[in-house]
């Protein structure tokens, strides 16, 4: 095996520094148990938001075609589909009308409208048990004079 | 002891790595990603993916690309460059250094730089939940003094002493650990998100030296994304007389959709892009945007843009005075290098494969943070553990290797676990040391064997032996075996348990592989008679415990089946057996109803008769029999 002799022999002299990697290890291995625990609890939190992020890619879609064609059944099955969201802790970014925030938006676009308020959500934005689990991607009215002229 | 973090700042995008027992581990930002986008808003103090989500909003105050403005003065070619790409306002400072102009203050790029480093500081904090306070960051090999100065300020800046600044192509060696090659020339060839490099490097004595740095300052990702979305959009264009890049919800999804496509194209050979309701037609129908897109399809758009990167590999190559057959080792770095065709030219260019594993976009940090570990006095090599090279286990009952400490365990390890005899009366059972990952004990190698003996006579399934495999720091094997009813114990020592050449562990791996199939037939097989003979050890008992309240036909009926069983338990095939196990056990089934039936249903004397057929326990020949191990045995006694 590649990984061989764990401990140096020269080190084998230097009770000092053999001292100060047990601490070391012991430091990290204590470290590591804390973050697993961490870890742990995020998990059970999030471990579905991989999957719920590629399932939203279906459900935008679905939105666009009923805005499309306003369709009676279409709106049972949206709704039904959002019901499993709510469920599973996915709660939808209210950003209409909204002051422009950062940590829950994406800017794509500004246009005219009230200056740093959310005018229009083009992607609709998802939080996952309290965290960011896809920010909306939103045009925001306002100045356009900020914009460097080329 | 505090660590020290290795930091990769980059152009676009940044990332942090650290040494964690030996090994580099690349830490999550607070926003569960392994990259912070080089983005900062100074004014409301965003940085990273929340200061390039506002970006379009705010474009005169969010600063992108300053690296390329670190440690240049106004009037240098590159800061000229920039000046053209960028929104924000570049200025003319102290000593005539580029510095960025917001709202009437004037920023360092080093501040702007301060942020990002901040945050890398921040965000490794709270993974380590311990304070960081050093670090080693990275820097392109064309950087001179002044830009190298300028970077150790950020980090001063930003709270971190800088142990050292080393550039990237040498982390990125570092990170796959190149050092040790003394003699050897490397060439790095990094196509990231917005930038080219190439360097050529020499290893003296575990010095780099940078022989000689090339690139492309403005090629990279963002480019090829650029390529498939212009593809996709013309493509529509033509075909519904609408330009989609003049909407810009639009366009936003149709680059998202390309990204996808030109990272799904690195691992598939066909990727869709499949956005409905793009748009709307003049009349006011919806518009769906399909189409497939091969990895052929987009090699040929990109073709042009990997072979700009070619150019100053030559041009590079010839400063370092070497021809490509004169390299010896080839690093990529950077996203882009993802993509199978870049390999290939890369791989076709240098007549030689370019070393892969470590993720391209984290190479360079990862590299920062082993030269921190270093700098730290983590050596690695000390502080390597050992691991079991293959499975080491015992020979139970129909000679099966029961495995007691999994192959790759690290030690020192310990474990123990309890088995009994397997037949009834058996007073000694000898323990067989095995290794390897054959299922049959004749496949694997024998360690070594001993016996324990003194069990005091009992019906088989009932002692207690408890195995215990133990392994020191050093690979010495202490395997002992204790009687728990008479405390009885007896130990053998193995030395050479772990030391194995790789050789001889790839031959064992191979030979697992290959018998894979016929193993577990032949492991089938003996769990099939192991089972069988569990029946027929029940059914005596059965029949013993009946006594007289059952017809003695029946009885006759259970022994001449029993017989049957027994005769062909050796010899028989797997269908003989299977067939007699059914007929034994249909048969016992009967002796239980008739117990029933001829007495009140009153106590039953648990854990004696055991109406399934097979118990725990296997039965002869071998030398000891599994049984679950020793938590579940304890419960066991609770539930009695």
């Amino acid at each position: 095996m590649a990984k061989t002799t764990s401990l140096k022999k020269s080190a084998a002299s230097q009770p000092a520094e053999l001292e100060n990697k047990l601490k070391r290890a012991l430091a990290d291995y204590d470290n590591l148990e804390k973050r697993i625990e961490r870890e742990k609890k995020d998990f059970l939190l999030f471990f579905s938001a991989q999957l719920i992020r590629k399932i939203l890619v279906v459900m935008d879609d679905l939105e666009r075609c009923q805005n499309h064609l306003g369709n009676d059944g279409l709106s049972l099955i949206i709704q039904k589909f959002q019901q499993l969201l709510k469920e599973e802790g996915v709660v939808e970014i209210q950003a209409v009308g909204q002051e422009f925030d950062p940590e829950l938006m994406e800017a794509i676009e500004t246009v005219d409208g009230p200056k740093g308020k959310v005018v229009e959500v083009s992607l609709k934005g998802y939080l996952l048990n309290g965290k960011v689990l896809r920010p909306a991607k939103v045009t925001v009215g306002g100045s356009t004079e900020n914009r460097k002229e080329k | 002891m505090s660590k020290i973090i290795g930091i990769d700042l980059g152009t676009t995008n940044s990332c942090v790595a650290v040494m964690e027992a030996g090994k580099p581990k690349v830490i999550p930002s607070a926003e569960g990603r392994n990259i912070i986008p080089s983005v900062v808003e100074p004014v409301k103090n965003l940085v990273g993916d929340v200061a390039k989500r506002q970006m379009i909003l705010n474009p005169k105050n969010t600063i992108y690309s300053v690296k390329r403005l670190m440690g240049r003065k106004y009037a240098d070619k590159e800061v000229e460059r920039t000046k053209t790409m960028v929104p924000y306002d570049i200025k003319s400072g102290k000593n005539g250094m580029a510095v960025v102009e917001i709202e009437g203050k004037t920023y360092s790029p080093q501040e702007i730089s301060a942020k990002i480093l901040q945050k890398c500081k921040t965000d490794a904090e709270s993974y380590l939940g311990e304070t960081v306070s050093e670090a080693v960051i990275t820097v392109p090999a064309y950087f001179d003094d002044s830009q190298r100065q300028a970077t150790k300020q950020a980090g001063e800046i930003a709270g971190l002493e800088v142990k050292r600044i080393i550039n990237e192509p040498t982390a990125a060696a570092l990170a796959y650990g190149l050092d040790k090659k003394t003699g050897q020339t490397i060439a790095v060839y990094d196509l990231g998100g917005g930038t080219f490099d190439i360097s050529v490097l020499e290893i003296g004595d575990g010095v780099f030296e940078v022989k000689a740095t090339n690139g492309d300052t403005h090629l990279g990702g963002d480019d090829f994304d650029q390529e498939i979305l212009d593809w996709l959009a013309d493509d529509f264009k033509k075909e519904n007389g609408i330009d989609l890049r003049q909407d810009k919800q639009a366009l936003q999804r149709v680059r998202d959709a390309a990204e996808k496509a030109k990272i799904e194209l690195s691992s598939s050979m066909e990727s869709e892009v499949n956005l409905p309701f793009i748009t709307q037609s003049k009349d006011g129908q919806p518009l769906h945007l399909t189409r497939k897109i091969t990895r052929a399809q987009l090699e040929g758009l990109v073709d042009g843009l990997i072979q700009k990167t070619m150019e100053p590999v030559k041009a590079c190559l010839k400063d370092a005075k070497k021809k490509p057959a004169e390299i010896n080792e080839i690093i990529l770095v950077g996203g882009m290098t993802r993509m199978p065709k870049v390999q290939q030219l890369v791989k076709e260019f240098f007549g030689k494969q370019p070393h892969q594993g470590v993720n391209p976009d984290e190479v360079v940090a990862v590299g920062a943070a082993v030269q921190g570990g270093v700098l730290g006095g983590e050596v690695k090599d000390v502080l390597l553990l050992d691991v079991t090279p293959l499975t080491l286990g015992i020979e139970t009952l129909g000679r099966v290797s029961t495995p007691l400490i999994e192959r790759n365990t690290t030690v020192p390890t310990a474990k123990s676990q309890v088995f009994s005899t397997a037949a009834d009366n058996q007073t000694q059972v000898e323990i067989n040391v095995l290794q390897g990952e054959r299922p049959m004990a004749a496949d694997n190698k024998s360690l070594g064997r001993f016996i324990l003996d003194g069990i005091p006579p009992a019906p088989r399934g009932i002692p207690q032996i408890e195995v215990a495999f133990d392994i020191d720091a050093n690979g010495i094997l202490k395997v002992s075996a204790k009687d728990k009813a008479t405390g009885k114990v007896q130990s053998i020592v193995i030395k050479d348990a772990v030391g194995l050449s790789d050789e001889e562990i790839e031959k064992a791996k191979k030979e697992a592989e290959l018998h894979a199939e016929e193993d577990k037939k032949k492991k089938d097989q003996i769990e099939k008679r192991n089972q069988a003979d569990g029946l027929i050890f029940t059914a005596e008992r059965t029949l013993k415990d009946a006594g007289d309240k059952v017809e003695a036909d029946l009885k006759k009926d259970v022994e001449e089946k029993i017989k049957a069983l027994k005769d062909i338990l050796d010899s028989g095939t797997d269908e003989e057996i299977e067939t007699k196990s059914k007929e034994l056990s249909d048969s016992l089934q009967k002796v239980g109803e008739a117990m029933y039936k001829n007495q009140e249903p009153k106590s039953e004397t648990a854990g004696q008769a055991e109406p399934e057929g097979n118990g725990p326990a296997g039965s002869k020949k071998s030398e000891s029999e599994e049984k679950p191990d020793k938590d579940k045995a304890e419960e066991g006694e609770v539930v009695d």
